[in-house]
Formats: structure tokens, C-alpha cells, sequence
């Protein structure tokens, strides 16, 4: 079984002409996908052999992000920029992330401590979302000492709205509860900054030295037509979503509490969707209405994924397109329907700007309304702790995190900018990058901005067909299990064999992790006897090597930054004007060669 | 006045057309002349083999040898040049290679007299004669010389110190060789006094070469239209231009024929058919094995066709039985 | 000629065959073993050299169709062995002392196997006896 070297040095910063795959540019957090790619497609393909080699590539994965056993559940923004889309279809990354991770889950409650040497300042962070924790993690590897201020009884944040069926109860906890403790961070549970005598000056009495705030988007954005709040938003049986679904995922809510009633959903993203599929488990008759048209390539698309409206569908969830809400209607402060022109138009020149047609009007009844239209941030906190600008929006430096107001106040994650989890958790190892700048005196800015190309998909005979994902059989789905089957053991190395290795050798290294080769060899072209014939341009299949005018004639040269160090071009060069610097083969050959005279 | 130093210039296996190539150098031969004595020139000048040997070892500045080994006179002859000369220039692909007759060796030396005395549709010999060695007439022993069991070129008979391929040599290469010589400006023993790239650097097709080959056909000359511009690997018509050392000029290319290999391998290369054959085979584009297969198929003789001009010197050599 | 073992020079890629093993176990099981990164960098010059050198036979090991790690090595090879077993028999060579498998194999424990069927396959044709070939000029007769 190989046993894999990490020498660590595979990394993105390292990619020395900034050329990276796509899904690697993609990923905010430029994890190694090409790397875990190849070592999967290498794994025995008997589960006992091949569980060690299974955790080595998570501990790799875990070393430079603590949290990605949830990503394999949750992300897959790689698989939208992924070169194979076109060519037979993006490669199920998501899946192969969650291969391992099932595998990992053990590994993560049994991995040591760091036992870093806790030397530097105090540092706070207020919230215990994605962002909080990547922040905490990295800071405290740092060598800082790191407390954690989170407003409820438990880690995570934004991501217990995912339900259970997308993302397990026990994969979440493992995650977050682990890397506390492996980091050995600091964490003060119901603790609220903001409120009482919780406010940033104390905590800088208090001997903090720097501060991330990471406080998410708690406040569920409320109902309006025209710019005006909507009346009725305080009936019972009307409630926000978001708030439903911190409910459902404290496990207050009973199986089948919606059993015979009618639940509307009002929105049109994958939050909204979230609330309808588990209104729909809870045995309710769900119906989503959103004012999106179901044209995904229209400027007005609807904005959920395909994948979740097509389960929702299966489900039994009925799908309003293009309607408003008017009216909210109650009666005995109870609600009972809503009033819905159509929606013509969503989105114009100037941004959000819905047209409704108000001849155009249909009324939908319901037992339960869910109001989805989305989330915003503790906007009175931030406020008082002055840290908006003029203009009432927030004040801080998109390159540094850091806030333009108190130079010691650092802010990312949702209360920012509302964006994915990994986009999130991006921000907190961009936010410890800056408190550690800021707390040592170093420039803030240099080298922090790094543009990357992305690279094309290297040619091939045979492109392959993406596997089928399977889900359980919507009549069986109605339940808070998780519904996708996850791949086996052969999947999944099948499926990373199908990965096309887009990305540069120094941003991958697999095969000298284990032992492949030990170097990556590098090919050079003689230009005193290249005669510029083109052939090796004719087959390299990564787009290397070239030609290029030379004193009026042509001459081949290799672009090391696409070289995969394959030797097609040295082989099919007429001239041999082509070598390997660093592969051991000619030795090897001649050696073998000479023992056959004996 | 110095003594005029003495070269010569001697065929062995040789159809003569480098004997021509020299005295295309016209008047430069007269200029030649003046400051050399040919010693030894059988196209042109009478002289014994008696009068070589008598000359003193090394006394030779120069022997130019062209052609192939083929028989035990080219033998001897090759021995006694080299024994009497400072510096053997291997001249002409006969001299480097092999040369086209080094195809014989993928036959074999009974098989080739059986066809040319016997079997050949024109022949009539039913007494079934053959060439012999020896034979007495009138009392006198009479010899001829004996076909060695594969054709050789020069460097594996004796040590050559230059070569100069072509078939034959441009005259251009051949006055810039004698003119190294005379002037005793040469590089290391050893070398080749040709340019060290492949014919695609000087050939005028080159630069207008599409950047992907991709051969899906294998075309004869005489089935593609006429074209001056285009490059023949890109339209499927083999050419070993890319396998073939530069300096001929591109002669065969500027009269529209691709090129067949007479400059032999490039600087550097043992073996231009092995390369050439890496090469062609990286630029067909098939699915399947068969559709691989039928490409190939279209290829009457390949080895005779990478082998053409250089047979002899190739890596495996002679044919195995 | 009953005690004649063909020498078999066994090339075989890495991505595909024995990557699984420690490479010190794999060289006790095969003799005359050249282990490469991609069955593509194996030129004809190595071939027909390999021969030259007294081999009797040289096997390559590459991947599956379809599978090459580097896209289409496997491919590449293959062509060049199809168009060289072509070129061999004008040398009095039989094409069947080339031979190239492209499969998947892990342990690597079926190489050594693959070998022995080869030599099998060889012995009727007997030694290829290139070592002790010179290009000294013998005469005929």
C-alpha cells in the first residue's frame, strides 16, 4: 500500500505562473482538488487496504481546512467551473469529497491536540459560524490565543439551517466540536457582544487585542411590495423560515407536526427550498411561491439549484412561478391566505425591481406561512459599535477584512457580504492573515491580491459520461435521512480517474507523494538541433509545446507550466533535440541493457 | 616551390553520380587542381592501384571515398586508402550509410543472385550459371572480387574521420569540404560537414504548417493535387524531412516530391528510421486498433520506405537469417 | 536449445501496474524490469536497442484505453508498436517478440505471469542472437 509523503509542498501560493485548474480557482479556498483526485483514483480497491490510504488524503485535506467533512455534504461550487462540464460532464467532486470524509469521520474524534505553544496575543471572535471557526483555526496555529464568543448554545452557525437530509447532524458536530478542540480555542457559549455590557471596548479591557467579527445574517429579512412593509406578518401561523429551520435543527419540532396542513413557502432560493422540503418531511402540503420565472437562463431565473427544485418536485412540493405578495389575510389573528399579482418583471437596469400586474391576481390559502426572501445582518450592532460609514453601510476594507474605523476590528463572513459557506470560511483565513499583519507590524496589503489563470482541459481520445446520482425513491425520501447515495469504494476511484488533471504539477505533486517518481522532471529543447518541424506540437496534448519564429525560421519550445513531463514530445521528436532533465529512465534502461549480455 | 599535397578521390560501391557532383564544382576544380594532386581518380585520371601502394603511409593528405562496401575489393581498397592517407572523408550517403543499395540487406546474398541469374522474368539461364571468384583461362589464374555477406558503409570497415552526406552532395557543401581541408579549418574528427538540424528548418513549406497533424489517411504523391505551399505530412504524403539532416537545399522538395531521406539521421541520431517511425506513428489520429491498422495497411513497405538510404547503419542491420 | 530461456526486457507503467507494491519487492520477481512513468515514453529506438543488446523479447505494460493518466500514452505506444511490428519482419525479426498488454494491475502481482507466458511463446523461435552480430565484412562462400 503506498503511504503517502506530504512534504506539503502542493499548495496554491506555490503555483509559481499562477496558473491553477479551474475548480482549484473557484474553490475560495484553492483547496488541492487535483492532488486528492489523483490519490483517490490510486486507492486498492479493497476497503480495508484502501482505509488507510483513505485517511492519509484526509489528514492532508483536514490540515489546511478543519471543516472540510462538511463541504463534501454541502459545497460543489468547483463542479460549476470544472473543464469536463462540456465534455461529458463536471466531475462529482462533492461526492468524492464526502467519499472521504465518511471514512474520516473516526480519524477526526481521535486526532490529537495541536499542542501549539499558545506564545502570542489574545484574540477574539465573535461568532462560531464557518468564518468564526476557520478564523479561530488558523489563528491559533499561529500560536495566538483564541477565544471563541458564540450568541447560542452551540457551534456552526448558518449551517444548521441545512437540514439534516442534505447535511447529517453528526457530520456537522464532529466537524465544529473538533476543531475547537484540536486547536485548542477558547469558546464562551451564550455569550452575546452587543448586547448589555458585551460590547467591543470591553473586550478590548478585557486584554483582546484584535477582534473578527463574524456574526452571520441572523435577522431574517422581512416581507414587502413596493418598497412597503407588507401587513400581516405577525398573524399567527405566519413565520420566517430561517427561524423554522434553527427549530427544526434543535430537534423541537415533532415528526409529522405538519400532518394535514397546507404550507406556503415564499421564495424562490435554495433556503426557501430548504424550508419546503422539510415543511413537506413534516407532512405538510407544501406549495413554494416565488416571484422568479422557471426559466433558470432568464434574467428573472429562478435562483435555487436545479438539483433542489427537482427533488423538491419529486417530493410532492407544488411550484407557484412568478407571483408577489400583495396581502397577507388573516382572520381571529389567524392566517388564512394571501394575495398574489403576477410578477412580470424581477430584475431591470437598475437591480431588484419588481413590476406586478395588478389586474392579474390569484388568492392561495394556507394553514402555515413561511416567509423566505432572505437575510440580513445585526445591522443595530453594528451601529453602535460605529462601524458603518456615512452612507450606513459597513465600513472595512474588502482586500484586508480589516475596518476602516478601529484599525484593531476586523469583519467577514455573511455579516459582510452574504455568500457560501467556503466563501465564508475564506474570509476567516483572510481575517487571520490581517489580525497577525496588523498585530506584527507588517504591511497589510503586499502580496495579498494573487491572480490566477485558469487552465484549459488537456486533449484526449476518449472523454467519458458522468455517473448517475443516485437518490432514494421520493416515496421513500420523507424523512430526515440523507436521500444521496453516497459512491462506493469503486465509484469513487473510478470517478477520480475520470478527472482530467487540468491544473500545473506544482499545484498536484500526487505522484511524488507517492512515489510515482521522486522528482518532476523538466524537458528541455536543444535549439541547435530543433528544426522547428512542429511535431511535438502536433502531440502534446497539454498545449506545451509550441513553436515560435526564430531568426527567420521556427523553433519548439515547452511552456513549463503546462508541461506534465509525459515525454510524448521526446519520443516523437525526429531530431531528439528533446530531453528529460531529472528521469531517471535512460540510467535505468542502460543498466538493464548491460545485464543482458550475461 | 612546395610540393603539392596529394589527394584521392575513389568510388567502391558507388553508381558514380558523386564522382559528377565533384566535377560540378566547374571551374573551382581547375583552381582545385592547381593546388592539389589527384593522385588517384579513376573517372578521370589514369593511375594504378601499384602507384598507391608504393606511396608512404599517411603520405595522402586527403582520400575521398565514396560508395558503399559491398564486395572484397571495396574492401582492400578502403584498407589501403586508409592506411595511406592523413584524413578519409566518408563522402555521399554510400560512404556514410549505405546508401540505396544498402537495401540488399534485407535480403539475402543468394536470394539476390538467384533472382538477378535465374529468376527474374527476362533471364534465361537454364545452365543455371552463377558469377564465380576464380576461374583459369588459357592457364591463367583469374580472380574477381567476392560479394561480402551484407552491404557496409565506410565507418564500419575502417575509421573515417568526416563525413559529407548526400545523394549526391550539393555542390555547395562539397567546395565549402575541400576549401576546410585545403585551409586546414576543420572540426573534430568525427563530424559531419552539414548543417546539424533537420530539413524542416530551410524547407519553405515549414513555416506554413497547421499546428495540429493529424493523419487520418496515408496518401502516395500521385494521389494528391499538386501543391507547392503545403507542407506533405499535413496532407498525409509521407516525407522523412523531419527524420533528415538539412543541406541538400531542399532540391527534391522545390520539384514538389516530399523528401526520402538521402541526408541521412539528424545530428545527434544513430538511427533516423527508428525516429522517423516514432514520429509518424504520433501523428496518426484513429479511434481503434483496427482503424490504426488500416491506416498502416496503405504503407506497401515501410521499412524499405524509413530505411531507404540508410539500412546498413541502422540499429538492427542486416536482415537475421 | 531445450535449456534456451528467452530474456524478456519488461517495461511497464507505473500508473497502472504495481503501484501498490514496494518496488524493491517487484524487482525480486522480474528480471530485466524497467519501470516507467508512462508507457508513452517508450521510444522505437529503445525497442529495436533493447534487441541489439541481446534481449529476446521486449514486453511493454501500459494502461487501460482510456485510463492514461497523462491522457493518451497508452495510445501512442500502441500505434508505434503496430507500425514497428510492421518493420520487423523485412529484418527476419517475427513481429511476436514485441508485445504490449494495456491493463490495470495494481499489486502488480500478475506481471511476473505475463513474462513467463511470453517466453512460452518465444522459445520455439529460439534465441534472436543480435548481441553477437558484428558489422565486420565477411565474405560469402
Amino acid at each position: 500500500m503506498w503511504k503517502t509523503v506530504n512534504t506539503g509542498a502542493a499548495r496554491a501560493e506555490e503555483a509559481l505562473k499562477q496558473f491553477l485548474p479551474p475548480c482549484q480557482l473557484k474553490c475560495p479556498i484553492n483547496e488541492d482538488i487535483q492532488r486528492t483526485n489523483v490519490l483517490i483514483s490510486m486507492l486498492p480497491l479493497d476497503p480495508e487496504g484502501a482505509r488507510e490510504g483513505i485517511c492519509q488524503i484526509g489528514d492532508y485535506l483536514h490540515e489546511r481546512n478543519p471543516l472540510f467533512t462538511v463541504c463534501g455534504y454541502v459545497c460543489g461550487l468547483c463542479e460549476l467551473e470544472c473543464n469536463y462540464q462540456a465534455k461529458g460532464g463536471s466531475i462529482r467532486r462533492r461526492l468524492l469529497k464526502r467519499f472521504v470524509s465518511d471514512a474520516y469521520m473516526d480519524r477526526i474524534r481521535e486526532k490529537e491536540e495541536l499542542n501549539i505553544e499558545k506564545t502570542k496575543e489574545d484574540v477574539a471572535i465573535v461568532g462560531g459560524g464557518p468564518a468564526g471557526l476557520m478564523c479561530a483555526y488558523d489563528l491559533s496555529r499561529r500560536g495566538y490565543r483564541v477565544t471563541i464568543f458564540e450568541t447560542s448554545d452551540r457551534l456552526g452557525g448558518a449551517l444548521w439551517l441545512i437540514p439534516h437530509y442534505r447535511l447529517p447532524e453528526d457530520v456537522l458536530t464532529t466537524a465544529v466540536n473538533n476543531l475547537v478542540r484540536i486547536c485548542e480555542a477558547d469558546v464562551k457559549y451564550n455569550a452575546r457582544i452587543g448586547e448589555g455590557k458585551y460590547s467591543l471596548d470591553k473586550l478590548r479591557k478585557d486584554g483582546f487585542k484584535a477582534v473578527f467579527i463574524a456574526k452571520g445574517t441572523p435577522m431574517p429579512r422581512i416581507l414587502t411590495y413596493g418598497r412597503e412593509k407588507v401587513e400581516g406578518q405577525e398573524l399567527s401561523g405566519v413565520m420566517y423560515g430561517q427561524t423554522f429551520l434553527y427549530e427544526v435543527s434543535h430537534g423541537n419540532i415533532q415528526p409529522n407536526y405538519f400532518g394535514g396542513k397546507k404550507i406556503i413557502v415564499i421564495g424562490g432560493g435554495n433556503v426557501a427550498f430548504d424550508v419546503a422540503r422539510t415543511a413537506r418531511r413534516l407532512g405538510g402540503e407544501t406549495t413554494v411561491v416565488c416571484l422568479e420565472c422557471e426559466d433558470k437562463s432568464s434574467k428573472d431565473g429562478i435562483p435555487a439549484d436545479e438539483e433542489e427544485i427537482k427533488g423538491a418536485w419529486e417530493e410532492g412540493v407544488q411550484i407557484v412561478y412568478s407571483r408577489g405578495v400583495r396581502r397577507i389575510m388573516g382572520k381571529g389573528g389567524k392566517f388564512q391566505r394571501i394575495e398574489c399579482p403576477h410578477c412580470a418583471s424581477v430584475f431591470d437596469e437598475t437591480g431588484f425591481n419588481p413590476v406586478f400586474d395588478s389586474t392579474d391576481i390569484v388568492n392561495i390559502d394556507g394553514d402555515v406561512l413561511m416567509i423566505t426572501v432572505g437575510q440580513g445582518p445585526d445591522r443595530s450592532f453594528l451601529q453602535k459599535e460605529n462601524l458603518l460609514d456615512d452612507r450606513g453601510r459597513l465600513a472595512v476594507d474588502p482586500l484586508t477584512l480589516q475596518s476602516l474605523n478601529k484599525d484593531w476590528v476586523f469583519i467577514g463572513g455573511d455579516v459582510r457580504k452574504i455568500g457560501f459557506m467556503v466563501e465564508a470560511m475564506h474570509e476567516g483565513l483572510v481575517a487571520a492573515e490581517s489580525i497577525e499583519r496588523h498585530l506584527r507590524g507588517l504591511d497589510m496589503r503586499a502580496g495579498r491580491k494573487r491572480e490566477y489563470e485558469p487552465q484549459d482541459i488537456p486533449f484526449r481520445r476518449i472523454y467519458k459520461h458522468e455517473p448517475e446520482v443516485v437518490w432514494i425513491p421520493p416515496e421513500k425520501r420523507l424523512h430526515f435521512q440523507l436521500f444521496e447515495r453516497g459512491f462506493t469504494l469503486k465509484e469513487a476511484i473510478e470517478e477520480a480517474k475520470r478527472c482530467a488533471r487540468c491544473g500545473p504539477c506544482v499545484s498536484c505533486k500526487a505522484c511524488l507523494a507517492i512515489g510515482i517518481q521522486h522528482s518532476l522532471p523538466v524537458v528541455e529543447v536543444n535549439e541547435e538541433t530543433c528544426s522547428g518541424c512542429g511535431i511535438c506540437t502536433s502531440i502534446c496534448y497539454y498545449g506545451s509545446a509550441q513553436w515560435r519564429f526564430k531568426d527567420g525560421g521556427t523553433v519548439s519550445t515547452t511552456d513549463t507550466f503546462r508541461c506534465k513531463a509525459c515525454g510524448m514530445c521526446v519520443v516523437a521528436c525526429p531530431s531528439q533535440a528533446r530531453r528529460m532533465i531529472g528521469d531517471p529512465m535512460d540510467t535505468r534502461i542502460q543498466e538493464v541493457f548491460s545485464t543482458l549480455g550475461a | 616551390m612546395a610540393k603539392k599535397r596529394k589527394i584521392a578521390i575513389y568510388w567502391l560501391g558507388s553508381c558514380g553520380g558523386c564522382d559528377e557532383a565533384i566535377i560540378d564544382l566547374n571551374e573551382s576544380l581547375l583552381e582545385l587542381a592547381s593546388e592539389v594532386d589527384i593522385a588517384l581518380w579513376p573517372i578521370a585520371i589514369d593511375a594504378k592501384y601499384a602507384s598507391i601502394e608504393r606511396l608512404g603511409d599517411r603520405e595522402l593528405a586527403l582520400s575521398i571515398i565514396h560508395g558503399n562496401v559491398r564486395n572484397s575489393e571495396h574492401e582492400e581498397m578502403a584498407h589501403l586508402l586508409r592506411r595511406k592517407s592523413q584524413v578519409v572523408l566518408a563522402f555521399g550517403t554510400c560512404a556514410c550509410f549505405g546508401g540505396t543499395s544498402g537495401l540488399a540487406n534485407f535480403l539475402k546474398p543468394n536470394e539476390i543472385q538467384n533472382w538477378v541469374y535465374g529468376e527474374a522474368p527476362t533471364v534465361v539461364n537454364r545452365a543455371k550459371t552463377r558469377p564465380q571468384a576464380e576461374t583459369t583461362v588459357g592457364g591463367n589464374h583469374l580472380t574477381l572480387p567476392v560479394l561480402l555477406d551484407q552491404v557496409h558503409s565506410l565507418n564500419q570497415v575502417i575509421a573515417v574521420d568526416y563525413y559529407l552526406p548526400g545523394c549526391p552532395p550539393p555542390v555547395d557543401l562539397i567546395a565549402q569540404a575541400v576549401r576546410a581541408v585545403i585551409e586546414g579549418k576543420l572540426p573534430p574528427r568525427g563530424s559531419f560537414l552539414a548543417p546539424h538540424k533537420a530539413l524542416c528548418d530551410s524547407c519553405p513549406r515549414n513555416s506554413a504548417k497547421p499546428p495540429k497533424i493529424e493523419l487520418t489517411h496515408i496518401r502516395r504523391i500521385h494521389e494528391v493535387d499538386e501543391d507547392s505551399a503545403t507542407c506533405f505530412l499535413a496532407r498525409g504524403v509521407i516525407c522523412l524531412g523531419p527524420a533528415t539532416r538539412d543541406g541538400c537545399g531542399a532540391t527534391c522538395l522545390s520539384i514538389n516530391t516530399p523528401c526520402s531521406g538521402c541526408f541521412g539521421p539528424v545530428e545527434g541520431v544513430d538511427d533516423s528510421g527508428a525516429k522517423f517511425l516514432s514520429a509518424l506513428a504520433s501523428l496518426i489520429r484513429a479511434q481503434s486498433d483496427s482503424e490504426v491498422s488500416g491506416i498502416l495497411d496503405t504503407i506497401p513497405d515501410p521499412a524499405g520506405c524509413f530505411y531507404r538510404f540508410t539500412q546498413p547503419s541502422s540499429i538492427l542491420g542486416r536482415h537475421r537469417k | 536449445m531445450t535449456t534456451f530461456e528467452p530474456k524478456i526486457v519488461c517495461f511497464s507503467c507505473n500508473f497502472g501496474w504495481g503501484y501498490l507494491t514496494d518496488p524493491e519487492v517487484r524487482e525480486m520477481q522480474i528480471k530485466h524490469w524497467i519501470p516507467v512513468v508512462c508507457s508513452g515514453k517508450i521510444d522505437a529506438t529503445h525497442i529495436l536497442k533493447a534487441f541489439r543488446s541481446g534481449a529476446d523479447g521486449v514486453l511493454i505494460l501500459g494502461c487501460v484505453d482510456g485510463d492514461c493518466h497523462f491522457q493518451d500514452g497508452n495510445y501512442q505506444t500502441r500505434k508505434k508498436v503496430q507500425l514497428l511490428q510492421r518493420v520487423l519482419p523485412s529484418f527476419g525479426i517475427d513481429p511476436r517478440r514485441v508485445r504490449i498488454e494495456l491493463s490495470l494491475d495494481p499489486e502488480g502481482n500478475s506481471i511476473r505471469k505475463i513474462v513467463e507466458d511470453m517466453g512460452r511463446d518465444l522459445r520455439p523461435m529460439g534465441p534472436l542472437g543480435m548481441k553477437e552480430i558484428s558489422a565486420k565484412p565477411v565474405a560469402t562462400r
